[in-house]
């Protein structure tokens, strides 16, 4: 993914116009050690994203929110939880208001989205990232960031939609969708394609899955990373 | 940092919380805290949520979603819990919290689980923002007692089969409508009646249905034929007159009691306003009890001889421990030992009476301290004193040194049946205890006055008097001339708070307990010193202070509680405290005892189960309520 954001990053840096003080941020959250992979499970914060867009095709739809969690030493903070409302795609065709729009951050002259999409650099910090379907999700991600911040992510991104099935073998996977997860083990959405709530259940699936991981050997984030880089391997070359 | 995602899972946090008890009772407010501070945690199916080894709890834990088994990890903790399963919405570990303690149980996930957590520090805010929270709480633990007493009782089950029903309220034996009659009755319509109904007894009321005297089969035989009595005569010229009479809610124990010291075999149950409202006979009771009661009657009352008291004495601990086995509170069994030991004690005054001439001195035998607030346990020594009247003041020495030497013959006699002789020689022998009724009051004064630290210790001491034998009524213008001093010298008051404050209740900040207060005993927890004596000092103040004249602890709680503007739920919990510690100093008594050490009040934290400890933490805790209210009161 990373040749997207490059690609993006390349074609829009010079126009970019950062105030000192962003520059200043975005330099201070470059500065951060690289992601620490090594250590339990239990030990480290991961970051679960998902996104709302306009629709599903990478190239032509819109980022219309973002949604984080933080699963830190294994548990979920209910403060320790970020979203970001782009104004844009209420421009370009998204028909629904949101509903509360009581802390909507983002004003009208999309200023402050550059500092909102500054707060999400700083929120994820250098975690290991985490989604269900990583190309949709990272893709809209990355690009936003490469367009408004020039920022290339490069951090780890690990799909549940890959991990999961080899972690639990024994579900039927001929059937594979968030949904189908979230059935099998009786996890409640608050608001489904909310990307809050679907940050998250996916959470919860992540605590379920280190749990699972831990229980078969494979207790880093490195680990899981290359579980999925295995499965990937067998199931493109075969 | 957006709020919105926050918001939105919070709401959601709370809305599942909602759905159950008791968080669907719980203000808006704290719920939105709790909510906002938890943790949600995963656990695979099979992994320990919660154990002992893990240390003291350090969250509450609420189930989101799963099933949770709760095992009782065993050791010091008996508590039965072996196939609890938890579900949604059930919370655990409070009373560890609470206690700060590991729990007892260990609590594992059957499937996978998912658990709100909420960190002890914002446990504790929530018990203080919410209401609903802490009444949960509460009850959570008031829960845990009642089954800790039900494992006490377990413990000395087999032992107490014996006496199962002692413990019945009058109302429950009384079964049938008593009958009475009229004291101008004659004797052929009494005893016609009692043919006809097959009665064994006869009361006599007044014309308010007060008893006023009995008459029973036993007497036809004595009184009517064998001194030819005329039947015509009135029933009040053969009658016994001032019969016993007991409340209603008053037990079979008491029944026996009365029976054992007056040597009667029929006590009346009258209700509040004295009326009769049934007979308990020897035989009701002899229905109920085994023999223990019995054997103890017998041998109080028919004890000629010091000797045969010596028996009684030991069955007054069998007694009591069997009180204990049966769930008995703390109360009822250290007013039943005092009550028990004043029938010894009484015993053994009259014996010595056979032997020592008194006559024409108006005294009355005076006990102090423990005895004095009926609240004696398993290890007690003497402290008694003697009031009298002297008419010439030529004769004050004679009549002393007469008193003395009966007095010498009572505590040498209390010692060999198990009263040990009183180390600070508070014993009636003392000639600085056996004083006239103007030196009592005079004494008195003078401690009042002068409240220097001998005073103050002696005020704990002497204040709490109660007459045993004798006139009474010396007794009753001591107290009276007591309050007249105390009432007239709020010096000497605010001096006596001050002196019930100068021993704090030992909770420790980090720790739950103080153990280190003696340094030859590291670990434990002086029971007496450290626990009873905060309540009785307290209680003695807001007694003196508002001329309350009941001396046992819990009396004197009960009756200046409403005038101090204290709540009945305030005066419970202070009350259940004070209970729960003597509770745990007769147990730890008893268990001394039993493997002959002399039973002393030194508990070991350690050794008690959560449960326990954590009743202990609290009644330390009310102990501290009574004594902030003395700081109040007297600007300490």
């Amino acid at each position: 993914m990373s040749w997207l954001s490059r690609l993006f990053a390349g074609q829009e840096a010079g126009g970019l116009t950062l105030t000192a003080e962003q520059q200043q941020s975005i330099a201070n959250w470059r500065q951060l050690p690289e992601p620490e992979l090594r250590r339990s499970h239990f030990r480290s914060r991961y970051v679960v994203v998902d996104v709302e867009a306009s629709g599903i095709n990478v190239k032509t739809d819109r980022l219309c929110a973002i949604a984080a969690l933080a699963l830190v030493d294994g548990q979920l903070r209910f403060r320790d939880a970020f979203q970001l409302l782009l104004t844009d795609a209420k421009a370009v065709g998204d028909p629904v208001p949101r509903a509360d729009g009581i802390l909507k951050p983002i004003a009208e002259d999309g200023e402050p989205e550059v500092d909102a999409l500054i707060s999400f650099l700083h929120f994820v910090g250098k975690s290991p990232l985490v989604a269900y379907n990583v190309p949709f999700v990272a893709a809209m991600i990355e690009r936003e960031l490469a367009a408004r911040l020039g920022v290339e992510l490069a951090l780890p991104w690990i799909d549940l939609a890959w991990v999961m099935p080899d972690l639990f073998r024994q579900v039927d996977q001929t059937q594979t969708g968030l949904d189908t997860w979230l059935d099998h083990f009786g996890i409640e959405s608050i608001r489904r394609h909310d990307a809050v709530s679907d940050a998250y259940v996916a959470s919860q699936m992540l605590q379920i899955a280190i749990a699972a991981a831990a229980h078969k050997g494979i207790d880093t984030p490195a680990g899981l990373l290359e579980l999925e880089k295995a499965r990937r391997h067998m199931h493109q070359s075969g | 940092m957006s709020n919105r995602a926050t918001e939105m899972l919070v709401s959601a946090c709370i809305r599942f919380l909602q759905g159950f008890p008791p968080f669907d009772r719980m203000e808006q407010n704290a719920l939105r805290f709790l909510a906002e501070h938890v943790t949600l945690n995963h656990y695979p199916k099979g992994a320990r949520i919660l154990s002992s080894e893990m240390g003291t709890a350090h969250a509450l834990y609420i189930l989101q979603r799963g099933r949770v088994r709760v095992r009782a990890t065993g050791g010091a903790s008996n508590l039965e819990f072996s196939s609890v399963t938890l579900g949604p919405g059930q919370a655990f570990s409070i009373g560890a919290l609470m206690a700060q303690r590991p729990t007892s149980g260990a609590y594992v996930a059957r499937e996978d689980v998912f658990c709100y957590e909420l960190p002890a520090d914002d446990f504790f805010a929530l018990t203080q923002k919410s209401t609903v929270f802490n009444l949960f709480c509460t009850q959570y633990i008031a829960g845990l007692l009642k089954q800790s007493q039900q494992q006490l009782q377990l413990q000395f089950a087999q032992r107490a089969a014996e006496q199962k029903t002692m413990n019945s309220p009058l109302s429950a034996i009384v079964k049938r409508e008593p009958v009475a009659v009229a004291a101008d009755a004659s004797i052929r319509q009494v005893v016609e009646l009692m043919a006809e109904r097959h009665l064994g007894s006869m009361v006599v009321v007044d014309a308010n249905g007060h008893p006023v005297g009995i008459f029973t089969l036993s007497d036809v035989l004595k009184r009517i034929v064998l001194p030819g009595t005329p039947l015509e005569q009135a029933i009040s010229s053969v009658m016994s007159a001032a019969p016993q009479t007991l409340p209603l809610a008053a037990n079979a124990h008491d029944a026996a009691l009365a029976m054992a010291m007056h040597g009667i075999r029929h006590v009346l149950a009258v209700d509040e306003g004295g009326r009769l409202k049934g007979v308990v006979s020897e035989r009701d009771l002899f229905k109920l009890q085994g023999a223990g009661l019995r054997q103890i009657r017998h041998a109080i009352d028919a004890a000629s001889s010091v000797d045969v008291l010596l028996h009684a004495r030991e069955d007054v601990r069998q007694l009591a421990l069997t009180m204990l086995a049966e769930g008995g509170g703390a109360q009822e069994i250290t007013q039943f030992i005092s009550t028990l030991n004043d029938t010894v004690t009484r015993r053994i005054i009259e014996l010595n009476l056979d032997r020592h001439d008194l006559y024409g001195i108006d005294w009355a035998w005076l006990s102090f301290g423990s005895e004095g607030r009926d609240e004696q346990t398993f290890t007690t020594d003497q402290d008694n004193g003697i009031v009298y009247i002297c008419t010439d003041i030529m004769d004050r020495e004679m009549t002393q040194l007469r008193l003395l030497e009966f007095a010498r013959d009572v505590n040498a006699d209390l010692d060999k049946c198990g009263f040990p002789l009183c180390k600070g020689n508070i014993m009636a022998s003392n000639p600085e205890l056996c004083l006239t009724l103007e030196e009592w009051e005079e004494r008195f004064a003078h401690w009042v006055r002068t409240p220097e630290p001998q005073a103050l210790l002696n005020a704990t001491i002497f204040f709490d008097f109660r007459p045993l034998y004798g006139k009474f009524h010396l007794a009753h213008r001591m107290r009276i001339s007591l309050f007249r001093q105390t009432v007239g010298n709020p010096l000497f008051l605010r001096m006596l708070a001050q002196n019930a404050l100068s021993v704090a209740p030992p909770l420790g900040r980090i720790r739950d307990f103080v153990t280190d207060a003696d340094p030859e005993h590291p670990g434990t927890i002086d029971l007496k010193k450290f626990g009873v004596r905060l309540f009785t000092d307290a209680a003695r103040v807001f007694a003196l202070a508002r001329q309350v004249e009941a001396t046992n602890t819990v009396a004197r709680l009960r009756r200046t509680g409403p005038m101090m503007n204290m709540s009945s739920e305030e005066v419970a919990a202070s009350l259940e405290g004070f209970n729960f510690i003597q509770l745990l100093r007769l147990r730890h008594q008893h268990f001394e005892q039993e493997h002959g050490r002399a039973g002393d009040n030194l508990v070991r934290p350690v050794e008690l189960n959560e449960i326990e400890r954590h009743i202990l933490k609290e009644s330390f805790r009310q102990a501290r309520k009574l004594q902030g209210r003395l700081k109040l009161d007297y600007q300490l």
